[in-house]
């Protein structure tokens, strides 16, 4: 009976302690801080995942699908991947799933991702890739990402390496969309020893008459994606065929000129782009001081077309074949007219 | 009984003749699933070139292969087949015995290790079986210690351009190799242009795509820092050290090459203009 006793009272002791323990201010204030701490660490930790949405404009386009594939080899936190492309998908959901993770980073390839993500998420990060001309699009401080086009002067040294005896280059443009972009073409023309020479146009009726004054003053026309130059499939036809009257190459930005007898392609490098786009998006994650938000391509892609230099009597340096990715030959051509 | 075995002789004959056309069908049908799980495997009778060089990001495989398969069958059933990835390189070179490697000096080091094969021809470019890796760096980076965490462009592969920098700085710096950021680009050019053009801190190249530089753009070349050098070979031409008079033969079509336009042409796409006999030095070099 009597141990039975001590037992209970030794129980009760223990509790008044326990109590007393709880009720100690101090102690509240310790357990506070740990509790807090831990929140603290919880929240900061969460924060250290930082999430990244990929938002394609398309995935069934060749170069949107080479330029995600390259990316994901390098950033393994995606969270989610959106194909815009995809006939399943609607803006609402899009939107909810964007509200639902919130994420640090949207990685955008394409002009219609990218103008989907400002649309719906301009506070967040953006980073963009294949976007044509990304200056015409609207972008904030959050905005970051890899142009489209190779710097002026990295086409040009390609033209000075690949065509030694190309000394003059002559440009169509209008005044309204490329008037700052031709100053700095001949500016940094100089630095290669060529000679950019221009015509503006203001609409396309006045290509082939541009193009035939043109032709007698300079070695090779430069082709660039101008909206006035370009408009449609004629105007382009007009360029290629009055300059293959006068012999004189074209050199083209994109593959899609091959058909139409284009001497030399120089294009950004697609995988690049994607390795660059990775590098930024890495560079934020993990907040490392980004010096230039939008960056040149650093990688080119050349297809050089054999059949053309022949035609027209080219000089081409062969010390540069180790820098041609694509040799386009007559048979390719008659195959694939509109390759 | 006989009438009994008369009665069926003649569908046991038709099933005679059935059994043997669904064993002609049957092995027929066991070789097109055999080709199809492994069609290298039956038409390796072509010597084949493998081709895989980390030292340059090479993205030109169809012309390289267009272009070399087309200058080799002219002289027999040869074939060239690159590779983009170490890994698939060797697991697919290591395997087979009908053929010969062009790989770079750097990669036949570690290869040799893995399979039984020697070299046989080195590269040359302007008479020289050597080339000088440099590094570039911006002009504020004036020691390698500056340049802890910074990009670097380059052609080779990740792997390939640390261990060039490795042993062009030494050990000592393996801390700032580590931090390096490396950007791929497809060519050396490309990664010379690109640092030239401030998208990377630094570059490594050659002294051969400096020079290629300062014809197109003196300009720029004045503008290049050089950090750091070393010497590496040029491309190696190994075989296994059991060769067959296949072998042989591919091995003095590849000698040959200079001998021929289109294979001078095809020589420079892999930015050589010869080959020489690997001497007994060379040999003692790559085999250590």
């Amino acid at each position: 009976m009597n141990s039975c006793y001590r037992k209970t009272l030794q129980g009760l002791n223990k509790y008044i302690c326990f109590s007393k323990c709880i009720c100690n201010f101090g102690i509240c204030r310790i357990l506070i801080l740990v509790l807090f701490s831990i929140s603290i660490a919880g929240s900061l930790k969460a924060k250290e995942d930082k999430t990244v949405i990929v938002l394609n404009s398309d995935s069934s386009i060749d170069k949107y699908s080479v330029v995600h594939t390259e990316f994901k080899s390098r950033i393994n936190n995606p969270v989610l991947e959106i194909d815009l492309g995809s006939k399943w998908l609607d803006e609402e959901e899009i939107k909810e799933k964007m509200i639902q993770i919130d994420p640090d980073i949207i990685y955008c390839i394409g002009s219609k991702a990218y103008q989907m993500a400002y649309k719906m998420r301009r506070d967040n990060k953006l980073v963009f890739s294949l976007m044509i001309n990304w200056k015409r699009f609207p972008a904030g401080k959050n905005v970051y990402g890899v142009s489209n086009e190779l710097p002026q002067i990295m086409q040009l040294s390609m033209y000075r390496y690949f065509f030694p005896d190309i000394n003059k280059i002559g440009v169509l443009y209008s005044k309204a969309y490329n008037i700052e972009w031709f100053k700095n073409a001949v500016k940094s023309a100089k630095e290669v020893g060529i000679e950019v020479i221009g015509r503006s146009i203001r609409k396309p009726d006045d290509i082939k008459s541009a193009l035939n004054k043109l032709l007698q003053e300079v070695d090779a026309v430069w082709l660039i994606p101008d909206p006035v130059v370009i408009r449609d499939i004629e105007s382009v036809k007009v360029i290629f065929e009055t300059s293959d009257k006068a012999r004189k190459p074209v050199l083209a930005y994109d593959k899609a000129f091959i058909g139409f007898g284009a001497t030399l392609i120089t294009s950004a490098d697609i995988p690049t782009m994607g390795k660059q786009a990775a590098r930024i998006v890495q560079e934020i994650l993990t907040e490392q001081e980004i010096s230039e938000r939008v960056q040149d391509p650093a990688g080119s892609f050349n297809i050089l077309n054999m059949k053309k230099v022949e035609d027209y009597d080219l000089q081409f340096n062969n010390e540069a074949l180790d820098s041609v990715n694509e040799i386009v030959k007559l048979s390719y051509i008659k195959k694939y007219p509109n390759y | 009984m006989t009438s009994f075995i008369n009665t069926f002789s003649i569908p046991i004959r038709r099933n005679a003749i059935f059994g043997k056309y669904r064993q002609v069908s049957s092995i027929c049908l066991w070789f097109i699933f055999l080709w199809l799980l492994f069609p290298s495997e039956i038409f390796a009778s072509r010597y084949t070139i493998y081709f895989y060089n980390p030292e340059t990001n090479i993205n030109n495989f169809v012309l390289l292969k267009n272009e070399f398969d087309r200058y080799l069958s002219e002289h027999g059933q040869f074939t060239f087949q690159p590779f983009s990835d170490k890994e698939t390189f060797e697991k697919f070179a290591a395997k087979r015995k009908s053929g010969i490697f062009l790989i770079s000096s750097w990669h036949y080091q570690d290869l040799s290790k893995k399979i039984q094969i020697e070299p046989v021809l080195i590269g040359i470019l302007k008479g020289k079986p050597i080339q000088r890796k440099i590094l570039f760096a911006k002009g504020d980076i004036t020691n390698v210690d500056s340049l802890m965490g910074k990009s670097i462009a380059s052609s080779g592969s990740e792997d390939y351009t640390k261990n060039i920098l490795l042993q062009m700085l030494g050990k000592g710096k393996e801390d700032i190799i580590n931090s390096l950021n490396v950007l791929t680009v497809p060519k050396d050019i490309d990664a010379l242009m690109a640092f030239g053009f401030g998208m990377s801190d630094a570059a490594l190249t050659t002294e051969h795509t400096q020079e290629k530089l300062s014809k197109i753009n003196p300009k720029l070349c004045n503008m290049l820092n050089e950090l750091a050098s070393t010497e590496t070979y040029l491309q190696i031409v190994a075989a296994p050290k059991q060769s067959d008079e296949n072998i042989q033969q591919l091995l003095s079509l590849i000698a040959k090459m200079t001998s021929s336009l289109d294979g001078r042409k095809n020589l420079k796409m892999i930015s050589l203009d010869g080959w020489k006999k690997v001497s007994k030095a060379e040999r003692k070099y790559l085999e250590k």
